[in-house]
């Protein structure tokens, strides 16, 4: 069958664009980095490296939730296997992707997910931008680790990736800073209600459709933040709790706060917590946690060594971290 | 009519120096450049009384000597 | 939607062509209206409006003049001599009410638009300097996208047609569509409705080699923004926003990646609108002609940003000139300082009048009022000192020809631009100011700002690829096309290997601040 001539450019053109996404795929995966420490920002690569099926609550949020909330402290005292995968400026569409990439190798029973990417979003990018860039980053890894080139080294070509890399924090970042902010109210009432953008909305329901799927339970939780979050804010994801049936605790609200003094607690002035306000949070989900759902003391079993020997590690550096924040916020 | 020794003597009061043929390329060989050109435009019309529209001064009227010639006859009428 | 984005490149452009090419020829260039149309409402909204009123006012005043030109030349064989003189001068200053109303119109929207704010400011400050407290205040308006090059566009127009040279559009849709076309409404060029109307109006027929030539154009022209300019705005950023902190080799530094950054994004903010503009047979006017080659200044304007000098030079310098009015102050400087003066004066003051309009052109503000003036000065001293140059060296006409004077020629103009280019982007005339001055103290610290040793070697490898490209063109030759006679393989590994060079070393991602068009804030 003879084809007619912009049928054979259409086809030609369609080999090139065939050839050129091949190639593209390839630059990628050369381009991602050689350990998984460094896939994502602060600790959350380390997840590929914990042992399949051993984590029993996920943690999905942004640098509010990487500073906020610690797992390593609930094993400890409890034996709940949990994993905050939390980077800076992570959006929900980020974050579909990323548990999508989780769920190969884990099976949790409680998705925690944090709210404060629902609004955050670069001042100098319309929403449709970041979500068209978020999107098109997590099809073709080339658009997320281009800038890799620069540490690109000719055995790269040859040397299998390593991704065994763990955190002994579970993916918490361990903040002794301190810099405080009065203890004013930031959820008063301005009668206002700020919805959540339709195309983040989506992505959400994408993401309970996902665990729903895998039959993992899900909660909506906000870390205690004084700078970005406000009622409007809280009243937007209630709506979208309650039309999802979705449980939501939000640590800023009086009735869940856990305790946060934002003289001690803050590490920068009131956007993110340290080691002092993640350790009430954390305390205040983990019984939360324990109270409503059915979830297995690990500590000993076969198959959790990994996470018994990082407990010790994490019970080592305990006493420094507290010793620094302890003198930084002037408490003895 | 003009003769082209007029011409040519307005060229030489502009540019001083100038080394032109009655057929030399002045425009594109940069001998003449633009604010030349308008030099030239005012020295004739100061010169030979005439009366010059913007439309005149495309560059296929100044390319030689010549050229310039035949442009002030033209307007001359 | 800006030229260089995801949905421009993947979703706009595809389906406007896909669009075009479908379309039977009589509806192709609705294709193009509506694109354009989408194209500025998407970035515009509301302030379409003015385009839409420039549009209808352009093409009303240009069927007058039309329906005048018809008259006239209808009436005037009947007539007898003086009555046929008489009849000339009626028609002349009709037609010369309808340009002006055209002028005032659409000249008056920029001003007031654009303007407005810098005119009170100079005027408040005029004013401080009197014993009352009386001041004005300063509206400030947002143009509407590509409000300085809609206008002007138009107004060429409207000369074009005055003039006789160009019939004018019969319908409404057909100005719309040569003001509002996509490719050229946000950065130009100023293109001339003679030469783009016929591929507008009567698009040829879609043509493999003149689509992938004009995808090829935009990918060289990504290249030059992503992988150049975006980086290199990186440092220029970080110096000339914060240039009390840094000083002597920093500001030099800073100073000629700004150049190159400004070279690199509007060459190729033109690669890509031209490409764009290829692709559906229009031919838009080039914008540069390897401007780095230029032996004086006012060739390097001519080489540089080619269509704005020629629409100066065209609608402002050259009929100034000869107008009345600058023909009798020619008269009387001649009696008052001579021959040679009375030549020269006149064209001083079209010079002058027609770099303040370039300066002015790029924003509103004292410091553009002394950019121009300063390639003003450094022309008219040239002219100036042309005679005592000759006399104190007189084989310098021989010199002029020689390879090793006109590198002379082009490094010299090389530097001087670099000084204009330092007082156009830098923060306000004290601050210009303050940055020549602190040229001399030397700078302490490390030169690698906000970009690292790897990053300053792409740049320094772009600018020679760009040098490189720009001889091969300066000789003449044709890069698209050399490249299309290769073997499939190599054309394919090139292609290829410009658009991977652009998705891994371009400067995008977390770790670079995207830069916005330059010239689209115009």
């Amino acid at each position: 069958m003879s084809l007619q001539t912009w049928q054979k450019n259409a086809l030609r053109i369609l080999a090139f664009l065939l050839v050129l996404l091949m190639l593209v795929m390839a630059a990628g995966h050369y381009l991602m980095p050689q350990s998984n420490r460094y896939l994502e920002g602060y600790t959350a690569g380390g997840i590929l490296g914990e042992d399949f099926d051993t984590i029993d609550v996920l943690v999905l949020g942004d640098s509010n939730a990487a500073q906020g909330i610690a797992p390593m402290k609930w094993y400890d005292e409890h034996g709940i296997t949990g994993y905050t995968y939390a980077a800076g400026w992570l959006s929900m569409y980020n974050i579909y992707y990323r548990i999508k990439q989780i769920y190969e190798e884990q099976s949790p029973k409680v998705v925690v997910l944090c709210t404060a990417p629902a609004y955050t979003k670069k001042s100098s990018e319309t929403y449709m931008q970041s979500a068209l860039g978020d999107i098109a980053d997590e099809l073709l890894p080339l658009l997320r680790f281009h800038d890799n080139w620069k540490y690109l080294t000719p055995q790269n070509l040859f040397t299998e990736k390593d991704y065994s890399w763990r955190d002994i924090n579970k993916g918490y970042a361990p903040i002794t800073d301190v810099a405080a902010r009065p203890n004013t109210d930031y959820m008063y009432d301005t009668g206002a209600s700020e919805s959540i953008p339709l195309l983040v909305q989506f992505y959400m329901q994408r993401i309970l459709q996902l665990c729903d799927e895998h039959g993992s339970e899900v909660l909506l939780v906000t870390v205690p933040a004084a700078v970005g979050w406000n009622l409007a804010r809280h009243n937007g994801i209630a709506a979208f709790a309650e039309e999802n049936g979705v449980p939501y605790l939000d640590f800023n609200m009086a009735e869940y706060n856990p305790g946060i003094d934002w003289m001690t607690d803050s590490s920068d002035g009131g956007t993110h917590l340290n080691w002092l306000g993640a350790q009430k949070v954390t305390e205040a989900l983990g019984t939360y946690l324990l109270q409503n759902y059915a979830l297995e003391d690990h500590r000993g079993q076969p198959g959790y060594d990994t996470w018994d020997s990082d407990a010790q590690s994490y019970r080592d550096q305990l006493p420094e971290i507290k010793e620094r924040v302890s003198q930084n916020a002037g408490i003895v | 009519m003009h003769t082209l020794d007029e011409i040519m003597k307005i060229l030489a009061e502009v540019k001083p120096g100038i080394e032109a043929e009655p057929d030399t390329e002045l425009v594109r060989t940069g001998i003449l450049d633009s604010v030349d050109i308008m030099s030239v435009v005012m020295a004739l019309a100061e010169e030979f009384d005439l009366e010059i529209s913007p439309l005149d001064l495309k560059e296929e009227n100044f390319h030689t000597p010549n050229a310039i010639l035949d442009l002030v006859n033209r307007l001359d009428d | 939607m800006a030229y260089n984005s995801f949905p421009y490149l993947c979703i706009f452009l595809p389906l406007c062509w896909v669009a075009w090419a479908v379309l039977p020829q009589r509806y192709r260039p609705a294709a193009l209206l509506g694109g354009s149309l989408v194209f500025y409402w998407l970035t515009a909204g509301t302030y379409t409006v003015w385009l839409l009123l420039a549009a209808a006012l352009t093409w009303a005043l240009g069927l007058g003049l039309g329906r005048l030109q018809q008259l006239q030349e209808a009436a005037l064989p009947g007539l007898d001599k003086p009555a046929r003189k008489e009849a000339k001068h009626q028609f002349a200053a009709l037609q010369r009410g309808m340009v002006t109303a055209g002028v005032i119109g659409l000249l008056g929207l920029l001003i007031w638009l654009k303007y407005l704010p810098f005119l009170v400011r100079t005027l408040n400050s005029a004013l401080s300097l009197l014993p009352f407290a009386w001041q004005v205040a300063a509206p400030s308006f947002v143009q509407p996208l590509g409000l300085s090059f809609f206008t002007l566009m138009a107004l060429s127009y409207l000369f074009d047609v005055r003039r006789g040279t160009t019939q004018p559009a019969e319908h409404y849709w057909q100005v719309l569509l040569y003001l509002s076309f996509w490719p050229h409404v946000v950065e130009g060029p100023f293109d001339r409705w003679a030469q783009i109307s016929p591929a507008l109006l009567n698009p040829p027929k879609p043509n493999y080699r003149a689509f992938t030539f004009g995808v090829q154009r935009i990918l060289w022209g990504m290249m030059k923004k992503l992988i150049i300019a975006d980086r290199a705005n990186m440092y220029v950023k970080a110096v000339f926003d914060n240039w009390p902190s840094y000083s002597g080799s920093a500001v030099v530094v800073a100073t000629l990646l700004y150049t190159l950054q400004l070279y690199a994004e509007f060459s190729g903010c033109m690669d890509m609108v031209l490409g764009a503009a290829e692709c559906f047979g229009v031919p838009l006017a080039e914008n540069f002609r390897q401007p780095f080659f230029a032996s004086s200044v006012s060739e390097f304007w001519r080489r540089w940003h080619i269509t704005l000098g020629a629409w100066l030079r065209e609608y402002l310098f050259q009929p100034v000139i000869v107008s009345k009015p600058m023909m009798r102050f020619g008269k009387w400087c001649r009696t008052r300082f001579g021959a040679a003066l009375g030549r020269s004066l006149p064209v001083w003051a079209g010079l002058l009048l027609t770099w303040l309009a370039i300066g002015l052109w790029h924003g509103a503000g004292w410091l553009y009022v002394v950019y121009g003036l300063y390639y003003f000065l450094l022309q008219w001293l040239g002219e100036v000192a042309e005679p005592t140059l000759l006399r104190l060296c007189p084989s310098l006409p021989r010199w002029r020809t020689r390879r090793w004077y006109k590198l002379w020629q082009a490094l010299r103009t090389f530097v001087l631009v670099n000084f204009g280019m330092l007082l156009f982007r830098s923060n306000g005339t004290r601050a210009a100011l303050e940055m020549l001055a602190s040229l001399r103290r030397p700078y302490e610290g490390s030169l690698l700002i906000k970009l690292d040793a790897q990053d300053l070697w792409v740049l320094v490898i772009g600018a020679l690829v760009l040098l490189a490209v720009d001889l091969l063109h300066e000789r003449g030759i044709a890069i698209r096309e050399s490249i299309a006679r290769r073997p499939l393989p190599l054309r394919w590994a090139i292609y290829c290997g410009g658009m991977l060079a652009v998705m891994i070393f371009g400067a995008y991602g977390d770790n670079y601040d995207p830069a916005a068009f330059i010239y689209a804030q115009f």
